[in-house]
């Protein structure tokens, strides 16, 4: 069977807290030239929204952002609260940005918020290729099981 | 200077605190601090107020509280989260008394910053804690910082309004002048400043700021600020309102001169155009919440350039900014008697709409873009009311790199700046990644930059020489190669070189031959060669070369103290023969001759390393009490300071065996190094040295060196040599700081940097 690379759905969104959108607007555009369809539910985001929003766009990925400082909080509480919901236990998510306050140091909080379930983390000091690869991966396995 | 020349009012209102200071001529700058820590945030305040500025103090509250989590942030602060702001709600008013406590008030006003659409918990929280200045407004704290219908940002904000106006003193600003950060054509932020601060005064506020962030452009800047002043007085007459102006508010510089110089530009465009306060933003800006150091540098740094800025030409008042601006205010004035229903209707119909904003109730029609000639400028305008002044030229599809370089375009221009300015340098792949090379032979040696920087260095040694020799030192050429040689440099690496079949050295320094050399002479000083191999990560630090000279001197007989007096002379007759004889070269350079004034008039600064490194952790930074001060701490350091600067007695370890050790103090060495101000940092290191046969080989053992590799000078030491205490300054660094250089290399007419192929 050929690998072809499938157009899929994924959702972008803030976390509560965060209300920086360049990120956000930046992500959508690079996803879109992916060949993917994007739905951006902004910045600010309370946590009850990004599930409803989740559970009825059923996304084949989501991808949260945040770089105020406080992503690797929020990010564990978020998802926590998307992993408790049954019908996004599989649901590829994955979070990037600026996810502590303390520059280079960020990256320390990888481990934790891997941990929690993310099933990536791009912090700010990993090159945007990364993510790319990422998403052709994943478009590509879905390919395979669809 | 003086800090209390700088206490210009004991207002104890802010608007009467900054209306003062500009009667007095001086620039209020302010920093955009905030920490969750009560502890750092009162220690942030109080080095604020210190500053080498005119100062107001700011905190800034985190994102919890900013969107009304202040649970989240009670339970952060409980698992011991640093938040990006200081939670005031969350924090018991008895808390935030004590941050503040003896602080505020007369001299020192202090104002809290947010970004809230629902400000009533905040605004009674600062209240109850007795402050009165804050920032925000219905428009620009909604829509770059919530999803809530502007609707009720409106209502919100005129609850809060009338709560702070029912305060004597209370002061409001806004922050229309700022909205998204970036890509937002200056006339649209213009208005919606201008426009919320008629908001303000209608809600019962008496004092007030209109806010401008600084964009792409200095022409176009000056003309937002003139523009934004003409409407000031147009519509808030009869109360009290003064123009503060913002350190850039989108992508910053990365580089520590790139975002230094950005500030210095926002500094000058307030000074020249009547702004009355500054909002800094520091070195950190690009990646992380920066460290009360970085504060504190950041408001003496605009305070200078703010000095030196002079004034603008009266220049137009009627430019394309105003007209637009003036524009979008009239029609949306006329919309409603009621100006809150007024800005909600403005957005339905699009009169205001600012572009790349993702608010449910922006309409998004509007787009801006940096034009050629480096100016903000539409390609799109929607529908908003200027389309008799403006015809957008057709807007280009949007991709996530052209989106990236617009965002992109000041960081890159300023980092590229300091890259570039003087010197092309072109791009050179090594083995550790790509590294910046010098430029060719013809290029380097041609350009006038490095010719006059040469004739600085050639005007200052000659001054170094006279100097020494009217002291009774005599000048030795310096050995270039030997059997050993100076094991001190730290990670770098030695030159072998093939002597009759022997393995010789190239120097690393000139220790070894400067103790020799006071056999024969009690005086001597060289300007000796050095080959150091340091790693290629050392590439661009602006400060390592891989051949380098020092100017050598080394004392028979002498005390530390000594030396110390002898640097001192040395570097003022240096100093002082360059700055009276080429002040010319130097203002070519774009050197002010002012940055040595404090360096001239006396002797230099003196810290003990431990106190250094106390110095350093107080201000949050992680400092290694066993080692040398690295490279970071050292510019902090050296950005506190006005003139140079001695560190003295560093622990054993962290340097060479010819250090002496102190026999008083066992474990402290009598050692010194010289710290140039302005982040230019370490121009000399000097110490008394060991000169007893069996303290030199246990020194060496103790640092790992194998005697045995010492034959002529363990042999000549056996046999006695003089005490001495001597010293080497970095003849290239030192040129540097003169000159005031970017980086090390331009100051080496044969430029070798670490890890690239050089000529
Ligand atoms: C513009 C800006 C704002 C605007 C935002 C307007 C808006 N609605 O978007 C305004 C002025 C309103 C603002 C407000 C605040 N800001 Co702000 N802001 C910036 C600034 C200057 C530029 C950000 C930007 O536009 N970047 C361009 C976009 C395209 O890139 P990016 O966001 O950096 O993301 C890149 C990567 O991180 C990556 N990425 C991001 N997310 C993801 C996700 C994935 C999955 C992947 C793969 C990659 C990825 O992709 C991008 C491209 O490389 C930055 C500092 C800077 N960078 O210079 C501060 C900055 C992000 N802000 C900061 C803060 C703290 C705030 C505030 C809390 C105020 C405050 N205390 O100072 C508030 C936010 C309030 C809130 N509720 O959160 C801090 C964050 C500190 C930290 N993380 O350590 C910064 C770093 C400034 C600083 N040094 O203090 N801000």
């Amino acid at each position: 069977m050929e690998l072809e690379k499938r157009e899929f759905t994924v959702l972008v969104s803030s976390v509560a807290s965060d209300s920086h959108t360049w990120n956000l607007v930046f992500l959508q555009l690079l996803l879109e030239e992916l060949g993917h369809r994007v739905v951006n539910i902004g910045a600010c985001v309370p946590d009850d929204l990004l599930i409803a929003s989740c559970v009825r766009h059923r996304p084949d990925l989501v991808v949260i952002s945040s770089v105020n400082g406080h992503g690797h909080h929020d990010g564990v509480r978020v998802i926590n609260e998307l992993r408790s919901h049954p019908d996004l236990i599989g649901t590829p998510v994955v979070i990037g940005g600026k996810l502590g306050i303390g520059g280079v140091d960020n990256a320390r909080h990888t481990d934790d918020l891997l941990r929690a379930g993310f099933d990536a983390v791009f912090d700010d000091s990993a090159p945007i290729a990364a993510f790319r690869e990422y998403v052709d991966a994943l478009g590509a396995l879905t390919a395979v099981t669809a | 200077m003086s800090r209390i020349a700088h206490q210009v009012s004991s207002a104890v209102a802010f608007g009467d605190f900054v209306a003062e200071a500009a009667a007095a001529g001086r620039l209020v700058v302010q920093p955009r601090m905030g920490f969750s820590d009560p502890g750092q945030m009162r220690s942030g305040l109080i080095a604020t107020k210190l500053a080498d500025a005119t100062t107001v103090g700011t905190i800034t509250l985190d994102s919890y509280t900013r969107v009304g989590a202040d649970g989240e942030a009670r339970r952060a602060l409980a698992e011991g989260v640093a938040l990006n702001g200081y939670p005031i709600v969350a924090h018991e008013p008895s808390t935030t008394a004590a941050v503040v406590e003896g602080l505020r008030g007369r001299g020192f006003p202090v104002q809290i910053r947010h970004g809230s659409a629902h400000p009533e918990p905040i605004v009674a929280a600062l209240l109850g804690a007795g402050f009165t200045a804050t920032e925000g407004g219905p428009v620009s704290y909604c829509l770059p910082y919530s999803r809530l219908p502007l609707r009720d940002s409106v209502d919100n904000w005129s609850r809060s309004c009338e709560l702070l106006a029912a305060v004597p003193d209370a002061h409001l600003e806004t922050f229309g002048g700022c909205m998204m950060g970036q890509l937002c054509p200056p006339s649209l932020l213009v208005a919606i400043s201008v426009l919320e601060g008629i908001f303000f005064r209608r809600h019962g506020l008496r004092s007030i700021s209109l806010s401008y962030a600084q964009q792409t452009d200095a022409g176009q800047d000056e003309d937002a600020m003139r523009a934004l002043r003409r409407l000031g007085r147009e519509f808030l007459d009869g109360v009290q309102w003064h123009v503060v102006v913002y350190a850039y508010m989108g992508v910053y510089p990365r580089t520590p001169k790139g975002a230094l110089s950005l500030l210095a530009g926002a500094a000058r465009l307030a000074a020249r155009t009547g702004g009355a306060r500054l909002i800094v933003k520091t070195v950190a800006e690009s990646s992380r919440i920066p460290t009360i150091a970085e504060n504190v540098a950041a408001l003496e740094h605009a305070a200078r350039a703010a000095e030196r800025a002079g004034t603008a030409p009266a220049g137009d008042d009627d430019s394309a900014v105003y007209q637009e601006a003036r524009a979008i205010v009239d029609a949306v004035l006329d919309l409603d008697p009621d100006l809150g229903r007024g800005l909600v209707r403005a957005f339905e119909l699009g009169y205001l709409d600012v572009p790349y904003c993702l608010h449910p109730d922006n309409a998004g029609r509007t787009r801006g873009h940096v034009d050629g000639a480096g100016r903000l400028a539409w390609s799109r305008i929607g529908a908003l009311p200027i389309g008799h002044l403006v015809t957008p030229p057709r807007a280009e599809g949007m991709t996530s790199a052209t989106l990236l370089t617009a965002l992109t375009h000041v960081e890159r221009t300023f980092d590229d700046e300091r890259l570039e300015r003087t010197a092309q340098m072109t791009l050179t792949t090594t083995t550790a990644g790509t590294t910046t090379a010098p430029p060719s032979p013809r290029e380097h040696l041609t350009s006038p930059v490095t010719r006059t920087v040469m004739r600085v260095q050639d005007k200052a040694l000659t001054a170094a020489r006279e100097y020494l020799r009217d002291n009774g030192f005599t000048e030795l050429l310096p050995a270039v190669i030997g059997p050993v040689t100076d094991p001190g440099g730290r990670g770098s690496k030695q030159v072998d070189v093939d002597y009759y079949g022997h393995r010789y050295k190239l120097m690393t320094s000139a220790i070894l031959y400067k103790q020799a050399s006071l056999l024969g002479f009690d005086k001597m000083f060289s300007i000796a060669p050095n080959v150091r191999l340091e790693p290629p990560e050392t590439a661009n630090t602006s400060r390592h070369l891989a051949e380098f000279h020092q100017l050598d001197v080394e004392i028979a007989g002498a005390k530390r103290d000594d030396a110390l007096k002898v640097v001192e002379e040395l570097v003022a007759a240096m100093v002082d023969r360059v700055v009276t004889e080429m002040p010319a070269e130097l203002e070519e350079l774009g050197r002010d001759k002012d940055a040595f004034t404090d360096l001239l008039s006396g002797a230099f600064g003196r810290v003990t390393h431990g106190a250094a490194v106390a110095d350093l952790r107080g201000l949050g930074h992680a400092q290694s009490a066993d080692a040398e001060i690295d490279w970071e701490g050292e510019a902090i350091l050296s950005r506190k300071s006005s003139r140079p600067f001695f560190i003295t007695d560093y622990p054993k370890g962290s340097r060479g065996f010819y250090d002496r050790e102190d026999p008083a103090e066992p474990g402290v060495l009598r050692n010194f190094d010289l710290i140039a101000p302005e982040g230019f940092g370490e121009l000399c290191s000097g110490s008394e040295r060991e000169f007893e046969y069996a303290r030199i080989v246990a020194r060496m053992r103790e640092t790992g060196e194998n005697p045995a590799k010492y034959g002529w000078y363990l042999q000549m030491v056996r046999e006695g040599i003089p005490a001495s205490a001597g010293f080497g300054i970095g003849v290239q660094r030192f040129v540097r700081y003169l000159c005031g250089l970017d980086a090390v290399w331009q100051a080496s007419a044969y430029p070798k940097i670490p890890g690239v192929v050089s000529w």
